[in-house]
């Protein structure tokens, strides 16, 4: 009777302390990954309805339509917008340069401009993105590398809107002088500098 | 000794007598019970390190999410149950630990689907970020042993895939698959 009691006593209490233990199992796992900093600007894009005299995007270059006033010989009015989609998930600067600081010949390094006659042609570069503005003035006084910056302290995404205008008249000389033939044209780059 | 040595043969003798002057006497039959309880181990990862590595989440030319996205598979053999059984796969995202605000167009999450094969016709999957994950948990109506394959993939940044994910060297996120015994 003692033997048996024992034995009862076993099969109620063994399985119930298994039971307790292993009746569900459990694996888990870590998902790792990162992302690291960067700053990307994208391909441009036409701002649809800001065009004026210009024959659009082509690639990365934008052509003015009609460069001289046929009855003036001096420069048209022209603007267009052009947005890059960008990121950049640091703090960062924004920067603005032009190669020529106007609009130059292109064909090769003209002399002086004969008098009354300008040789190149400015214009103004707008920049808006990440709740910043920026302006370059590209004057074409002289042909040379300019540049504009702002600091943005945190991390951007969304479009840099690039505005170009010319005003009517425009040259390197006085308003309304008649512009030499030839080809003209300037360099803009925009970078996204990181800034930790 | 010559004297106490017959002392001890009667003593003996007598008792033998005694005994076959009794009845036969049985005891039992006597009982003899088992219990098998219903268990259940997740088996053992034989895929390395207990964690997927999934790498960099972002596309480096646009800050937004890759879309080739994946990691090895992990894989828990000798897995058993006993009885009938449910394995259930559970998830959290893949989120920012360092940098925990994310301004308009960004976002610091980043969700997928685990799966977990191998046990039931129709594997157990979680997607993090799901309003509702009706195939999380699948039965299985008899004892089995086996392994399980534990997947994870379609990849989407929390918010919508057109939002940018903020840097940080530290997402992290997390599976857990369990078998337990259906009640």
């Amino acid at each position: 009777m003692r033997l048996r009691s024992f034995l009862l006593a076993a099969g109620l209490f063994l399985p119930a302390a298994a039971q307790a233990q292993s009746n569900s199992a459990t694996s888990a796992f870590a998902v790792n990954a990162s992302v690291p900093g960067a700053c990307a600007v994208g391909a441009p894009a036409l701002s649809a309805g800001r065009m004026v005299n210009f024959r659009g995007l082509n690639g990365t270059t934008v052509q003015i339509d009609q460069m001289v006033d046929p009855t003036t010989l001096s420069t048209n009015a022209a603007s267009i917008e052009v947005r890059f989609d960008a990121v950049c998930t640091f703090p960062h600067r924004l920067k603005v340069e032009t190669q020529n600081n106007g609009l130059w010949p292109t064909s090769e390094r003209p002399g002086p401009a004969p008098e009354g006659f300008g040789n190149a042609v400015p214009y103004r570069a707008d920049i808006t993105w990440a709740d910043r503005s920026l302006r370059l003035d590209a004057d074409a006084g002289v042909r040379r590398i300019a540049d504009s910056s702002v600091f943005v302290p945190g991390a951007g995404m969304g479009d840099i809107l690039l505005r170009l205008e010319i005003d009517p008249g425009a040259t390197n000389r006085r308003a309304n002088a008649p512009l030499l033939a030839g080809v003209y044209g300037d360099t803009i780059r925009i970078t996204l500098e990181p800034q930790q | 000794m010559r004297f106490l040595l017959p002392t001890f043969a009667a003593l003996l003798a007598g008792g033998v007598s005694a005994a076959s002057a009794q009845t036969t006497a049985t005891r039992g039959p006597i009982p003899v019970t088992g219990n098998v309880p219903a268990l259940c181990t997740a088996g053992t990862n034989t895929s390395g390190s207990g964690a997927f590595d999934v790498g960099i989440l972002t596309d480096p030319t646009t800050g937004l999410l890759r879309n080739d996205l994946s990691a090895p598979p992990k894989v828990l053999a000798g897995a058993f149950c006993s009885a009938m059984s449910n394995i259930t796969v559970s998830a959290t995202p893949l989120l920012s630990q360092n940098n925990l605000n994310a301004n308009g167009g960004f976002s610091r999450t980043v969700n997928f689907t685990a799966t977990a094969a191998g046990w039931t016709t129709t594997p157990a999957s979680f997607t993090t970020g799901a309003a509702s994950n009706p195939g999380a948990t699948q039965n299985r109506p008899t004892p089995f042993t086996g392994d399980i394959t534990v997947s994870i993939g379609s990849f989407s940044t929390g918010g919508g895939n057109a939002l940018r994910l903020v840097a940080d060297p530290a997402y992290l996120g997390s599976v857990t698959v369990t078998l337990a015994v259906a009640s």
